[in-house]
């Protein structure tokens, strides 16, 4: 009876193994400024072309896509996860979708949910007479 | 961190059932844990730092090569002039300061989960570098720094003599 012989591992170095990827939601600063909803979103490392913001039903979301880290050399130490970031908000249906506007800067999502003109509050003149 | 709220109505993000919430919350436990047993602690002998009050201490990478020492820190919102990046001795020390959102407009702010107010960090570098040859990058919120190894800390492979 004949043994079967055993794969040999194959001589080198083991091939770098590819990081895990996992979705993390960003930090934000939220404020309700009376006519728009201002939310700053931390999202350092995203390309400004692979940020995605939509609103629908209410709901406004963002999706930023992070390149995977460059890792030139040894790794000594990593202290935080690469990797997409992701995060939605329940607002409701008195904003106007088509007047919302983003803008990216230095790592930092800036977006404007103005409310629409007929929900904000009327002020009405007192004459006096 | 935050912590999954509690809905009482259904919303659009939870229309494929319960397996994609528990998706969501499997990687919000994984980052609330990695964020916690990464950041420098004191349980984490050489690397213990404590904040000042009021201060916050970013994360960062550390990695090298023969001749090269490269740390990157995340530091979104930051004007490339409030960041003071200095090389002493053996040690990276980078340092700077970020406005606080209620102060830009006062009331209003319901969320304030960034870090803001001033942040100083000492990094020890593994190998002593030129001072003269460290350059410093700020790109979409992060912080790249080059170091380049002194020519005398340069590790040196000592071969193997056999009899």
């Amino acid at each position: 009876m004949v043994s079967p012989t055993l794969a040999q591992p194959e001589a080198g170095p083991r091939p770098a193994q590819p990081e895990p990827r996992l979705t993390y939601q960003p930090n934000v600063d939220v404020c309700d400024c009376g006519a728009e909803v201002l939310i700053v979103a931390d999202i350092p490392g995203a390309t400004a072309d692979g940020i995605d913001v939509s609103f629908e039903d209410g709901v406004l979301s963002l999706h930023a896509k992070v390149p995977a880290r460059e890792l030139p050399g040894r790794p000594v130490r990593q202290e935080y996860g690469v990797g997409d970031y992701r995060r939605s908000f329940r607002l409701g249906d008195d904003f106007d979708a088509s007047r919302i506007t983003a803008d990216a800067r230095h790592g930092v999502l800036t977006i404007h949910v103005p409310r629409r003109a007929a929900v904000l509050p009327r002020k009405v003149e007192v004459r006096a007479g | 961190m935050s912590l999954i709220p509690f809905r009482t109505k259904r919303t659009s993000g939870m229309e494929g059932g319960s397996l994609a919430t528990l998706a969501d919350f499997r990687n919000e436990m994984n980052r609330l844990f990695e964020g916690f047993f990464n950041r420098p602690t004191a349980f984490m002998p050489g690397w213990f730092e404590t904040p000042e009050p009021g201060q916050w201490i970013p994360a960062i990478d550390l990695s090298e090569t023969d001749t090269q020492i490269r740390v990157r820190a995340e530091l979104p919102g930051i004007e490339p002039k409030d960041v003071d990046v200095s090389v002493s001795g053996d040690r990276l020390v980078i340092a700077g300061e970020k406005k606080s959102c209620t102060e830009e407009s006062g009331e209003g702010w319901s969320h304030c989960e960034s870090h803001y107010g001033g942040f100083s960090r000492a990094i020890p570098l593994p190998e002593s570098v030129d001072p003269a040859k460290v350059t410093a990058r700020y790109d979409k919120g992060v912080l790249m720094v080059e170091l380049t190894k002194s020519p005398s800390s340069t590790s040196r492979k000592v071969p193997v003599l056999t009899k």
